[in-house]
């Protein structure tokens, strides 16, 4: 035991000369963090839309009115002498929404009345919110014609049985649970953080690694009394104080910044949060073990440790959309479950019952970690 | 003509240029790391990056059972958008399934259901949203309500037998990419990132090796100016990245199937402007730092925020509002502006002519700036 302190000891003094390495452990995670988590979102709230009324009527202008009057949609004017196609080609708007003549009269008439909007579907997401928000927005001009009449003066029998038709509708009261402002940042920031724990301390852990291998002073490692076991977990137990003060770190964040707390017992996330530091740190030592040059082990972390984790663990994009044949690599990659943990522990809450898999899954991944590890290390002999 | 073409190849560019490519060839990791990693990333990122909405976990509580509420159930989960998950015989287990995450959506109805509907009263169905993902809550939000709607016209044609159907009707045409493939909009993203970031990489190594083995001594012995020997470095790597820069495409085009409505040579002209920005930006780190692995290490500073902050990957009309200027100093956004409109949108030069004015005056700026330090590193 006494070893592995003085081994994780040496780790620390050197990680706290190295100005870059600190910096990049304690400052960038947290900057990253903050920055990417506010302004990463899928959900854009002012989608630029044109409005080709072509029908001038009260009718028309208070259906244009209504999508004026939205969060979802920015109107932006059509100059003149322009299509809406147009515009959409141009990229000056993202949505289209072309109202026909007659309009007015057909809704009075009690026909349908039909209104069209184009959407620029190069970005898929935003065409289908798009789309979501046109139709709930006509839905509620409908219903608003239902329930006034379709004129202030002329009350026809139409406008009586749309009255009585939509009348015995069904109706959807939606609660949204856990996030109910919708907003993104309490999504996407648990999910920077835990992106954040995943490449930093892992880095510097790995770097300590190599640095042994490629200046060549893992030899007195070699020829001291320390066994591969405690030099191990002296380099895993620096590398883990290093990922807690960062997560500790973050956690704060995410109470200053981003407005969450922890929504139920907390248990979970601290017992997934060591883990799951474990679990990187012996990553970092099997990587740094395995590749004696400093360069080409940053590279080996930076594509395993970020592109996997940033890639296969639904941090951004849902885990359920990979397509089959890769889906299973996720169910290896550690930052898919502590994902799962540090949001169930922002936001929904759930706690033991909730994410007990998650965290027996890292446990595990780190476990194997740190045996493959141990066993490049254990004869504690130069490679041949 | 003559004196160019010897000014090219006899003098002592092409030696210098002919000894950076030789360099890069017996360096085998780096070939490997200019072939393997940007398919394999384009890859990787095309598949596995889909904001689609679908397959979301749908729980029920049926209080009525009757025909009118497993039709509403069966709407629910006609699309894709719902998979019917289970049903609860309480509210209050249905919560508490949504709570550890075993559900995403719950839905409630209530015992008087298919009465009120009998008695043309208005019936209330109750929803519940996970909307930890704000996204996901918006989308299925709108599916629920959209599913709703589409019943209640249904019972409109059906009761009032004018066969009428609601008042308005929208009707949603979508351009460019109809079958809402979200691939192309990912594939278009990060095809600019791979460039820079590839780019920065290699360069930021070919530069590296020379300041740790300590030959830039021997660099200044040579009769080359300076100019002449960050030329001469530029231009084999701009080569091999361009191969990359088709490689990748070819993947986009035959694996993703990414269309190519407008012309390519605005495509490759702007690819071009990223793979110089991209050397600026290996070779200016390469000048801050004293070893490769710093080089990677100060890397992980830029490119992060780089590679997000872009709209590559999400909207930058996402963004909050300061951050959206931001965007117009990375070289990613605009490239990746181009390589839409010209790529999905069959744009020409009229509709992206500014951001190609922006991506060549990143580009002149970074190889400026680079070639400025790297000269005074020389001197």
């Amino acid at each position: 035991m006494r070893r592995i302190l003085a081994q994780a000891r040496k780790e620390l003094t050197q990680l706290v000369r190295d100005r870059l390495a600190l910096g990049l452990v304690l400052v960038l995670p947290l900057c990253l963090t903050a920055l990417l988590g506010t302004s990463i979102s899928l959900t854009v709230t002012d989608i630029p839309i044109v409005i080709q009324d072509l029908d001038q009527t009260p009718l028309s202008r208070r259906y244009a009115d209504m999508f004026r009057s939205s969060l979802t949609f920015r109107v932006v004017t059509l100059p003149p002498a322009t299509s809406p196609a147009t515009m959409l080609d141009w990229g000056a708007t993202r949505a289209a929404l072309i109202i026909p003549e007659h309009f007015e009269r057909q809704i009075r008439r009690g026909r349908p009345a039909e209104a069209q909007v184009l959407v620029d579907a190069t970005d898929g997401n935003t065409a289908r919110l798009t789309r979501g928000s046109a139709g709930a927005i006509t839905r509620a001009f409908a219903q608003q014609l239902a329930q006034t009449g379709t004129g202030a003066t002329i009350q026809t029998a139409t406008s009586a049985t749309i009255r009585t038709g939509t009348s015995a509708t069904i109706r959807t009261a939606t609660r949204l649970w856990f996030n109910p402002g919708r907003d993104p940042g309490k999504f996407y920031g648990p999910g920077f953080l835990v992106l954040g724990l995943s490449i930093f301390p892992t880095v510097i852990a790995a770097l300590a690694m190599s640095r042994e291998g490629e200046q060549k002073t893992i030899l007195q490692v070699y020829v001291s009394s320390i066994s591969a076991h405690e030099f191990l977990l002296g380099k895993i137990l620096a590398g883990m104080a290093i990922g807690l003060a960062q997560c500790l770190l973050g956690v704060g964040l995410m109470y200053t910044l981003f407005g969450l707390q922890f929504a139920g017992d907390p248990t979970p996330f601290v017992a997934g949060s060591v883990l799951y530091v474990f679990c990187m740190a012996a990553f970092a030592s099997l990587v740094g073990a395995a590749i004696p040059n400093q360069a080409a082990a940053v590279q080996a972390v930076a594509l395993g440790g970020f592109l996997l984790s940033f890639l296969l663990s639904g941090l951004i994009f849902p885990i359920e959309n990979i397509p089959d044949g890769l889906r299973w690599v996720s169910n290896l990659v550690q930052a898919r479950y502590y994902v799962v943990i540090v949001r169930d522990a922002f936001l929904q809450g759930g706690g033991w019952p909730a994410v007990w898999w998650a965290v027996l899954a890292v446990g595990a991944i780190g476990l194997v970690f740190y045996t493959l590890a141990w066993r490049s290390m254990r004869r504690m002999q130069v490679k041949a | 003509m003559r004196r160019v073409w010897s000014a090219l190849f006899g003098g002592r560019f092409w030696a210098l240029a002919l000894k950076e490519l030789r360099q890069i060839r017996r360096d085998r990791r780096l070939t490997i790391s200019l072939i393997v990693p940007p398919t394999l990333q384009v890859l990787l990122f095309g598949f596995a990056l889909d904001s689609d909405v679908r397959n979301l976990k749908l729980g029920i509580v049926d209080e009525s059972r009757t025909l009118e509420s497993r039709e509403l159930i069966s709407v629910l989960t006609q699309n894709r958008t719902f998979r019917l998950a289970g049903s609860y015989p309480t509210a209050a287990t249905l919560g508490e399934a949504l709570s550890i995450g075993r559900l995403d959506v719950g839905v409630v109805v209530p015992y008087d259901f298919a009465r009120r509907r009998m008695r043309g009263r208005p019936a209330t169905v109750q929803v519940l949203l996970n909307a930890a993902n704000a996204n996901t809550a918006q989308i299925a939000q709108g599916y629920v309500e959209g599913a709703v709607a589409f019943l209640n016209r249904d019972v409109n044609n059906r009761d009032l037998n004018g066969g009428r159907a609601a008042p308005v009707e929208l009707r949603t045409a979508f351009l460019y990419n109809p079958g809402l493939v979200n691939a192309w909009f990912v594939v278009t993203g990060v095809f600019g990132t791979l460039i820079i970031l590839n780019g920065s990489l290699v360069s930021a190594a070919t530069m590296i090796r020379e300041k740790e083995r300590g030959t830039v001594e021997q660099l200044l012995m040579t009769p080359a100016s300076a100019l002449e020997v960050v030329t001469a470095k530029i231009v084999p790597l701009f080569v091999l990245l361009m191969v990359m820069v088709a490689l990748v495409l070819a993947v986009a085009r035959l694996v993703f199937g990414v269309p190519l409505r407008g012309n390519p040579a605005l495509v490759l002209a702007a690819c071009a402007c990223c793979v110089l920005t991209g050397i600026g930006l290996g070779t200016l780190t390469s000048t801050f730092a004293r070893s490769a692995s710093q080089t990677q290490l100060i890397s992980f500073f830029i490119n992060p925020p780089l590679a997000m902050l872009s709209g590559g990957l999400t909207p930058i009309e996402a963004m909050p509002k300061w951050v959206q200027p931001v965007t117009l100093f990375n070289p990613i956004a605009h490239f990746a502006t181009i390589a839409r409109s010209v790529l999905i949108k069959g744009g020409g030069l009229d509709v992206v002519y500014p951001n190609l004015l922006a991506l060549i005056a990143l580009a002149s700026l970074f190889v400026g700036i680079s070639a400025w330090r790297f000269r005074r590193q020389l001197s």
